[in-house]
């Protein structure tokens, strides 16, 4: 078969502006995502049963479905309740940020519930509230623990943005589909894509390692 | 006549179908030094750990200085005053020793950080350890560890500490050092409630001895009469097989 390079070198300046997008909306979804994710852990371990409810049914719902299904929920199944048109942004920010949410939340409780008990105990026995020990004593050491689940996360989350392309947001799969649409040179494209996002993947994992070996010397 | 500090009146405490206290009865005074024995499972470090609600107690009473106990409604306030050491230490080991000792007194006390650290420095010279003033507690060997965590409890000012089987977890060697901060503590006047296996201990500075046996208070008396002329058969039966 043919091997178009020049297809490829035209293709390439407007992959890279649909890459930038996808890194816009792996931040928002994940930076969203971990407010929601320790909100949504510090309920479920709270004594508080119906919001521990509420909890426990998002993360199950969350992990439950397909990230798929979530956006077209979000995407064609909310206009018509709210009779109002979503747009395509908002949709793919929402869609992840609650699906990285449910992730997020289920690290956090982990990172939290392996810390040894005798910390809690040991604040509370000081006179300290419960939220003062968790802010003072828990999440510091639980953060720790939970960068590498977490750059796991953000690393999923990196190449799941690919499925807003569905949705018609042109982030780079997307872009790299419409490339395909004018052209026909799938191979070549198609294996631009892949290589983009194994850059970046690759980058973040790099820049986690690194995180990890700082926190683990200090 | 010194006024009772902690009164504990039918404490009960279930562990779902499991009665591990069946109502106890006791009143400590202010300065007394109450040392608490027993088998392995008697239920003595859960009595310890109801006095300051980490244990919340199932039916009964326990009030502190005349403030009856009520859960979260007040026992953050009744903490502050109940210091506590723990088996394990539980220093936090993400922080230096100075900031162990100096955050509940700033969080919880509301000091600034010049009187918090003046009062670590303070007890940490107590217990003999001020050069480690800025080690992390995974550089300190366990009789140093528990040492400041001596110290943390003390940087409150509490009106009494409890001892959850202090030396227990440490080497034979570092047991002699945390024992006596112990005791210079207790020649202090400091209200203790020691929950321990060292007898001598118990002997040496106890004014008090509690046997605590199937949940319940078996015996209750001054040191030398407990262990010279113990008058219950459990407590007779246990005494031969440990002295």
């Amino acid at each position: 078969m043919d091997f178009n390079f020049s297809i490829m070198k035209d293709a390439i300046p407007l992959l890279v502006a649909g890459a930038g997008i996808t890194v816009e909306v792996t931040f928002l979804s994940v930076g969203l995502g971990l407010a929601f994710g320790i909100i949504v852990s510090l309920i479920r371990l709270s004594s508080i049963k119906p919001l521990k409810y509420i909890g426990n049914v998002y993360v199950d719902f969350i992990r439950g479905t397909p990230l798929l299904v979530q956006i077209f929920l979000v995407y064609f199944a909310l206009p018509a309740i709210i009779n109002h048109r979503v747009d395509a942004f908002f949709a793919a920010i929402s869609a992840c940020s609650i699906n990285s949410g449910a992730y997020i939340a289920e690290i956090f409780r982990g990172g939290i519930q392996s810390i040894d008990k005798g910390q809690m105990e040991a604040g509370r026995s000081l006179g300290m509230t419960w939220w003062q020990t968790m802010r003072f004593i828990i999440l510091p050491q639980a953060f720790k623990r939970i960068i590498p689940p977490l750059g796991n996360e953000f690393i999923a989350m990196l190449k799941d943005s690919s499925l807003v392309s569905v949705i018609g947001f042109e982030e780079l799969t997307r872009r790299g589909q419409l490339i395909i649409a004018r052209t026909y040179a799938s191979f070549e494209i198609w294996l631009c894509v892949a290589f983009i996002y194994l850059i970046m993947t690759f980058a973040v994992a790099r820049f986690v390692g690194l995180l990890e070996r700082r926190y683990n010397k200090a | 006549m010194s006024k009772d500090l902690i009164v504990v009146k039918d404490l009960k405490k279930n562990f779902g179908e499991l009665e591990v206290l069946k109502g106890l009865n006791v009143s400590i005074k202010e300065k007394e030094v109450v040392v608490v024995i027993g088998p392995s499972g008697s239920g003595k470090s859960t009595f310890l750990r109801c006095l300051n609600y980490l244990e919340e107690p199932t039916a009964g009473q326990i009030i502190f200085d005349d403030i009856p106990l009520t859960g979260e409604a007040n026992i953050n306030e009744v903490r502050k005053e109940i210091g506590m050491v723990f088996q394990r230490f539980n220093l936090f080991p993400h922080m230096s020793v100075l900031e162990n000792l100096i955050l509940a007194p700033m969080k919880v006390r509301g000091l600034k950080r010049k009187e918090a650290e003046d009062l670590a420095r303070e007890y940490l010279t107590k217990v003999g350890l001020i050069e480690k003033i800025d080690s992390y507690p995974d550089q300190l060997s366990g009789g140093q560890q528990q040492r400041v965590a001596i110290a943390r409890a003390l940087c409150m000012k509490p009106k009494a500490m409890l001892f959850d089987e202090p030396t227990s977890a440490l080497d034979p060697e570092m047991i002699k050092e945390v024992l006596d901060v112990m005791k210079q503590l207790a020649l202090e006047g400091m209200t203790m409630v020691v929950v321990t296996h060292e007898m001598g201990f118990a002997r040496e500075v106890g004014d008090r001895v509690l046997f605590i046996d199937g949940g319940n208070i078996m015996e209750e008396a001054e040191p030398n009469e407990f262990f010279t002329h113990p008058k219950n058969a459990r407590t007779q039966d246990f005494l031969s097989k440990i002295l």
